[in-house]
């Protein structure tokens, strides 16, 4: 289960604060959207569940599964199985898709206490799943989201995530730039990883989304708090009204 | 001229201790003769120092405060096991070698059975061989101090001949090796002629036997001559570990139509100037220079180039690569001379450097004189840190940050490795540079 408590975050180098007061509980087994106008601090949030160190967090706390993480690496992060799909998913000049993903695959597995895999097996994981994600694996020879269209970047990321097999996903936007089809393909992959040890969190600007991975909760976080929550009747709500209402809240 | 006033100690031990060692250098009397007036052109321009432009950031004069005795008739006890030891990941190369200890040729060391479509010989043979043996010691007109000294001292190396047409199938290491526990200067020298359409790869790989003195000078030279239509691939792999001091002169003259492909990786040198100067002598050739230079502690490394397109449609091409930790200094000097008869050259320089600490420096210059008008010239010198977003990225799929910083450093200088063509050298070379990421500190 995830707990953010209170949680209130700013920018490091700067007095400006963007989380003002989360609080937010996601159980395992369940998907929660988050939804909320530009700039209101959902990536943010995003950032701080998997462990940037761009922000400081003046108070609160956040548990998965009972433990506090804010005190951990990035990378000790991910091996406790918290799983970041980035809204701008970078670029790696130089390292070919096929390193990182086997890199990072072992890095986690050895963390967790399961056998590395070999690279026969790991070619095989990666062909079945990125088949399934639409990705050829040809284009893995290639440096990591290098030259990639906006859609195979959130593409390469749910392959990621298959491969990490994390239990804390959080899609930070992941339908942006995505079309029809692919939305489907993605949507499909990220329901192949709903599970009842699973925790999802996923941001998103459209309804759309939401109709191909149904969330269990809907929270609307504006002006960084969770103003509003709901089930997935109230996605539809904002789509028809907006987030008028929520900007009077602001002060 | 630059006349140094007051001998420093270094500058009197090798101008005034050449007596005492000129009887056991190899070579007849005009060899002593080219000997001798060489150690003189080196008496009175003295050691280069900062204020001479092209040393403005390599103060040798300063920085080499002694000069080590010559190796001379060296007999230092190695074994091939402690060779292939040294050597490390390009031990596992498929190719015939030539090893030197300590400026020595050492023939019960050396293997050339691969290598039998073309000529060795070493140069301490061919120094007493036939009348012409003092050409072998050329100084390129006498202003470069450095390379005066290795005509003066020079004792061995090796001189490689690839007939026309012919081709060299696997790559030819010559090695240079540091031995003993006495701290020696060693003056090697290589002369390779690449014949008309023939084809070879000479690798000059410096090392250190373990357990030799972590102290060293090393002064090498090579001069290549690459024939009309012939492609020569050239790489110096410096990775002689220590407080060494690594002086190198690399002169290049290319024919009409032929490639050069020349390749230096340094690494782990305490201090290292690499001069590298190539001329076009015929119409049409191609030239790529790269290189990477990898330092850490108070290592200095210092690549110059000076890149000549004397005559019409020249192609040149360098990409160098530094990584630079702790207070290390890297310095990248390129000039590229295009003179007035070379229409239509085309010249492109890039030289870029990763700081992985505040306190290192990286300096460059590059330098373009151009005299002729119709020509496509460009060049470029970036330094940057190690993209903290990246890093991130890296991180949050799972990688620790010793392996993530490893991954990125590897993905930095990659595209100048990808330059070598062979791929067990350019796998020995990603690997060698992998053996340096593992001292990086965190
Ligand atoms: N590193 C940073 N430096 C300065 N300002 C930042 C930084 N990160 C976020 N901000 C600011 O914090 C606010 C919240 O940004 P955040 O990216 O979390 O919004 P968002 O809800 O994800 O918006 P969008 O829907 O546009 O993706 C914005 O005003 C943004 O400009
Ligand atoms: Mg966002």
């Amino acid at each position: 289960m995830l707990e953010i408590k209170n949680l209130h975050v700013k920018i490091a180098d700067e007095d400006k604060m963007i989380l003002k007061g989360i609080d937010l509980v996601v159980p395992k087994g369940e998907v929660h959207a988050i939804m909320g106008p530009n700039g209101s601090g959902k990536s943010t949030l995003a950032y701080v569940l998997a462990g940037r160190d761009d922000y400081e967090i003046v108070d609160g706390d956040i548990l998965w599964n009972g433990e506090s993480i804010l005190e951990m690496e990035p990378d000790e992060r991910s091996a406790k199985g918290v799983f970041l799909a980035f809204q701008y998913p970078m670029e790696i000049p130089g390292v070919a898709g096929l390193t990182f993903l086997r890199t990072a695959t072992n890095a986690v597995r050895k963390k967790r206490g399961q056998a590395e895999l070999t690279t026969p097996e790991f070619m095989r994981v990666v062909k079945e799943r990125a088949g399934k994600l639409n990705i050829d694996v040809e284009m893995l020879k290639r440096p990591v989201n290098v030259g990639f269209s906006g859609g195979e970047k959130k593409r390469s990321e749910i392959l990621q995530m298959a491969m990490l097999e994390p239990t804390l996903c959080v899609l930070d936007e992941t339908d942006s730039g995505l079309d029809i089809d692919a939305l489907k393909v993605v949507s499909e992959g990220v329901n192949a990883l709903r599970d009842p040890a699973r925790a999802m969190l996923v941001i998103t600007h459209y309804q759309r989304l939401l109709d191909h991975i149904v969330p269990d909760r809907v929270h609307v976080l504006a002006h960084g708090r969770i103003q509003k929550s709901g089930g997935k009747e109230l996605a539809l709500e904002l789509e028809q009204s907006g987030y008028a209402e929520f900007q009077a809240d602001a002060a | 001229m630059n006349v140094a006033v007051i001998k420093t100690k270094a500058e009197t031990t090798l101008s005034e201790g050449f007596g005492q060692v000129a009887e056991r250098l190899p070579g007849g009397a005009d060899v002593q003769q080219a000997r001798e007036d060489a150690l003189g052109r080196f008496a009175s321009l003295g050691l280069p120092h900062r204020r001479i432009e092209e040393w403005k950031y390599t103060d040798l004069r300063n920085a080499m405060k002694e000069a080590l005795p010559v190796a001379v008739a060296d007999e230092a006890k190695v074994t091939i096991a402690d060779i292939i030891v040294a050597l490390g990941p390009l031990a596992q190369l498929d190719a015939p070698r030539i090893v030197l200890v300590n400026g020595r040729y050492r023939r019960e060391l050396s293997n050339l059975a691969d290598a039998s479509s073309i000529a060795v010989e070493p140069l301490s043979q061919a120094l007493v061989g036939s009348d012409g043996a003092a050409g072998l010691l050329s100084d390129s007109g006498g202003d470069n101090a450095i390379l005066a000294l290795n005509a003066a001292y020079v004792t061995d190396g090796a001189v490689i001949d690839v007939p026309a047409g012919a081709t060299l199938e696997k790559p030819l290491l010559v090695v240079h090796s540091r031995a003993g526990v006495e701290p020696r200067f060693a003056v090697g020298r290589n002369v390779i002629h690449i014949g008309e359409a023939a084809t070879a790869t000479v690798v000059e790989v410096f090392v250190t036997v373990p357990g030799s003195a972590t102290e060293g000078q090393v002064n090498t030279a090579s001069e290549v001559l690459v024939g009309a239509g012939a492609t020569a691939r050239h790489v110096k792999i410096a990775v002689d570990a220590g407080k060494v001091t690594h002086l190198a002169n690399w002169t290049v003259e290319m024919e009409k139509d032929s490639v050069y492909r020349g390749f230096q990786f340094t690494s782990g040198v305490g201090l290292a100037r690499n001069e590298i100067r190539a001329t076009f002598k015929g119409e049409g050739a191609k030239l790529d220079i790269s290189g990477i230079f990898l330092a850490r502690g108070t290592e200095h490394i210092d690549t110059t180039l000076f890149v000549d397109h004397a005559v019409p449609h020249g192609e040149s091409r360098e990409l160098f690569k530094g990584v630079l930790d702790d207070t290390a200094r890297g310095i990248f000097q390129g000039k590229v001379i295009v003179r007035r008869d070379a229409q239509k050259t085309d010249g492109k320089q890039m030289a870029q450097a990763l700081m992985l600490s505040e306190d290192a420096e990286f300096d460059s210059k590059p330098e373009l004189e151009i005299y002729a008008d119709d020509v496509v010239c460009g060049h470029g010198s970036t330094s940057a840190q190690l993209d903290d977003d990246l890093m991130f990225y890296l991180r949050a799929r799972g990688i620790p940050k010793e392996e993530a910083r490893a991954l990125l450093i590897q993905s930095f200088i990659g595209e100048a490795i990808d330059k070598i063509e062979h791929d067990g050298l350019r796998e020995a070379l990603a690997e060698q540079a992998r053996i340096w990421l593992l001292g990086v500190g965190v």
